[in-house]
């Protein structure tokens, strides 16, 4: 076993920033839909989503940099390989001690099923709400200079309320995963403090 | 077992996450909601309109040999010659207006106004025999009936307008009180202030605060928090401050708006009527971005004005002509309810009268479709005849949601010929006018022949609706309608059509499905949780 930093400093960063934009979004959008919450302010909370989107948006473009400058974009191209045994692994396994079918790497940090996850989340649940919010605001503007049919905000709406209830699923599932680690807490103090202890690996004895 | 190296961050890396991190914190300093700021006093005084006032006057008209009269009593034309010697293209100018002719043609024939064949349901009409008692308000003399010369100049009353002294007074057919003092109002002539407009405009419907519910007499006397722009204690404008007129043409009539109110004027001056807010307000008068957006499909008035009737008097919001004419000892009578609002009159029938009241809300372009005693009227099923539906929707560009004064009734309508009627109402007894003979087929019949209109000889009563723009009565921005008044499920737009709203529409199911995979996700989480659990692993 070595103790590596599995997760650079931008990195941990920008999870955690992402996580507390996102969380603060969940709660400042259901606010303004009305479903009980009562926290912002209808005002504060439109005042907020609304600047929250811009950082989030700011955010996200460092994160786009920093993915393509260091490689780590390759971390997420989603693989069949170990994707039935990291199932069974899920669905059985796990439950009678058997040993986690794939090993971390630092250059292999995710495994098949995360992979295929946060591959869907960067490009399909982040963009949606991205592009439904965007819409969203600049809505005002785009009905008045395009001539959109009124329905279309409702269709806006729905997606981005989707979208969002489904980041909520999402998030639920992915902290209960978290938890899968050596020890519950294991993910979690890794991605904060960026050291995990990794099983030895060729890749680090080359540095 | 060392560790390896840690890579070391390039001090500009570091840099850009300093950077980043503080972005972070800022959304949560930007949306600070500013603390409730203490009420100001607007701008008061300091309006480019009271430095104009100050100077608006270029002569003193008591050293006029000509206004020293004596003028007979009541002898108004003779007053109007003497200011035409001078001001010789005045009644010509006012002899073109609406506040003369009562009809604004658009057609060229029958068009808007008292004088046309236009029903409302206050007072019905004034075409039916009344018009004698209605020209009080007229803006001249001697208008008894439709007989009355309209090619006349010195029939023209000057002084109703430009009277200054609050002494003049108007009786039956227009003509002056007796009592007046014609050659001291015509030396002490000047601008009209909220005065000479409000004898009449605050009186419309009979009464003070009857029709309108956001003009009143209490404006004269309002503190600020009544109406921003006329009380005296806020920016103490008058009403051509606004309503400015051209050539005696006074700006801003309902009846005929301009066709796209986003076209209007942008400051003040800029056009001849400055109807609208952002005349002198610009369209993005607000801090935020989002609040200013609203101006494109939210009336400026709509959150403005909370409420109408916020004086001391209570404005008319029923008006049950059916019920009118019950008698005590052959006699009409009137009762009070228990704020002493007039409840009954048997002139009217019963009444409701009521005070700051919520407005209702509708897609409004500035056209108002009347209804004329001559249109076939096919009763819904509701058995409500709305009166003036005001056109637009979410589609029309032009249109804003709007607050209205919604007045209800009941008036006469004439089943056989599916028409409203004009009944006479203002008469003495034996004249077969309702309020002195109280029989509605004569007074039916008779209004209905003054008016040169068909009559079947039969009569019922129709609810009917009529929408009043609300607009005057602005409250201090403290209390404009915050966000969650609309942006709530039953709010206030609860029943504006036509468009998606945040916070009030929900999309059917959508929650219910969202809450589904959330509930799903837990159970699926939780029972793969237990399972890891109670097998002693992690
Ligand atoms: C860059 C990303 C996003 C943008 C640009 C955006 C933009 C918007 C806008 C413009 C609205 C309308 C209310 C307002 O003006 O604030 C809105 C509503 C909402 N947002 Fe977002 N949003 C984004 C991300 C999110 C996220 C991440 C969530 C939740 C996880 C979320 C949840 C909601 C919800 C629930 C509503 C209420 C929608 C409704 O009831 O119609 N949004 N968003």
């Amino acid at each position: 076993m070595r103790r590596v930093v599995l997760y650079e400093g931008f990195e941990r960063f920008w999870h955690w920033a992402q996580a507390l934009l996102i969380l603060t979004m969940m709660l400042t959008g259901f606010e303004v839909r009305g479903l009980g919450l009562h926290l912002f302010g209808f005002q504060r909370a439109v005042a907020l989503h609304n600047i929250l989107a811009v950082t989030l948006l700011v955010l996200i473009v460092f994160a786009i940099f920093w993915h393509i400058t260091t490689g780590e974009w390759r971390q997420y191209i989603p693989t069949r390989k170990f994707l039935r045994e990291m199932i069974a692994f899920y669905v059985t396994g796990i439950f009678k001690g058997a040993p986690h079918p794939v090993r971390k790497h630092r250059m292999a940090k995710l495994n098949p099923l995360q992979r295929l996850a946060y591959f869907g989340f960067k490009v399909l649940i982040i963009p949606v709400q991205v592009t439904s919010g965007a819409l969203y605001y600049y809505y005002p503007n785009l009905q008045h200079a395009l001539g959109w049919p009124p329905a279309s905000l409702w269709v806006i709406a729905v997606v981005h309320v989707l979208g969002a209830f489904g980041l909520v699923a999402f998030l639920i599932g992915h902290v209960y995963l978290t938890t899968t680690g050596h020890t519950p807490l294991t993910n979690i103090k890794a991605m904060l403090t960026g050291w995990e202890e990794l099983e030895d690996d060729a890749y680090f004895d080359e540095t | 077992m060392p560790h390896p190296p840690r890579r070391p961050s390039p001090p500009l890396l570091r840099r850009a996450l300093q950077a980043l991190l503080g972005l972070l914190a800022l959304p949560f300093a930007l949306a600070q909601e500013p603390a409730a700021a203490p009420p100001t006093a607007g701008h008061g005084s300091y309006t480019i309109l009271h430095v104009a006032k100050s100077r608006r006057q270029t002569s003193d008209h008591s050293k006029f040999q000509v206004l020293k009269g004596p003028f007979k009593d009541s002898d108004g034309p003779a007053v109007t010659r003497a200011c035409l010697t001078c001001h010789m293209k005045a009644a010509e100018q006012v002899m073109a207006t609406s506040h003369w002719t009562w009809n604004i043609a658009k057609d060229g024939k029958d068009g808007f106004g008292k004088s046309t064949l236009l029903v409302n349901n206050y007072c019905i009409s004034i075409i039916g025999g009344n018009t004698e008692s209605c020209a009080r308000c007229h803006a001249g003399y001697g208008f008894k009936d439709k007989s009355f010369d309209f090619t006349k100049p010195e029939n023209v009353d000057c002084l109703v307008c430009h009277d200054t002294t609050g002494d003049y007074e108007k009786e039956k057919a227009g003509w002056p009180n007796p009592g007046v003092s014609l050659a001291e109002v015509a030396q002490k002539v000047g601008a009209p202030t909220l005065k000479n407009c409000g004898v009449c405009h605050f009186f419309g419907g009979g009464g003070d605060a009857t029709k309108h519910g956001d003009l009143d007499d209490t404006i004269l006397k309002a503190p600020r928090a009544e109406d921003v722009h006329m009380s005296r204690q806020g920016a103490g404008m008058d009403c051509i401050d606004c309503h400015a007129s051209d050539a005696h043409k006074v700006g801003g009539p309902n009846y005929v708006v301009p066709a796209d109110r986003r076209e209007q004027a942008k400051f003040a001056g800029e056009s001849v009527s400055r109807m609208s807010c952002a005349a002198c307000h610009s369209d993005s008068p607000h801090k935020s971005y989002i609040l200013n957006r609203h101006y494109q499909k939210v009336a400026c008035q709509t959150c403005h004005i909370p409420t109408y009737a916020r004086g001391t008097l209570p404005t008319n919001t029923f008006w049950d002509w059916a019920s009118a004419g019950r008698l005590k000892n052959g006699r009409g009578y009137k009762e009070e309810d228990a704020n002493g609002y007039e409840k009954y009159n048997s002139i009217h029938g019963e009444m409701i009268w009521a005070r700051n009241v919520r407005p209702s809300y509708v897609w409004y372009n500035g056209t108002l479709k009347f209804t004329r005693l001559t249109d076939r009227i096919t009763v819904p099923t509701d058995g409500r005849v709305i009166l003036n539906p005001a056109e637009g929707s979410y589609t029309d560009p032009n249109a804003k949601i709007w607050p209205f004064k919604f007045h209800e009734a009941t008036q006469p309508f004439d089943p056989i010929l599916q028409r409203f009627v004009a009944p006479y109402t203002a008469g003495p007894k034996g004249s077969g006018a309702y309020w002195g003979d109280w029989d509605w087929d004569i007074a039916i019949q008779k209004g209905m022949a003054t008016a040169g209109l068909p009559y079947s000889g039969q009569h019922s009563f129709v609810k009917t609706t009529m929408l009043w723009p609300v607009t005057h009565m602005v409250a201090p921005k403290e209390q404009a309608l915050a966000c969650t008044e609309c942006h709530k499920r039953n709010g206030l737009l609860a029943q504006v059509p036509g468009f998606y709203l945040l916070g009030r529409d929900h999309g059917t199911g959508v929650d219910l499905l969202g809450f589904g995979v959330i509930l799903l996700t837990i159970l699926g989480v939780g029972i793969h949780g237990f399972i890891r659990f109670s097998h002693g692993r992690h």
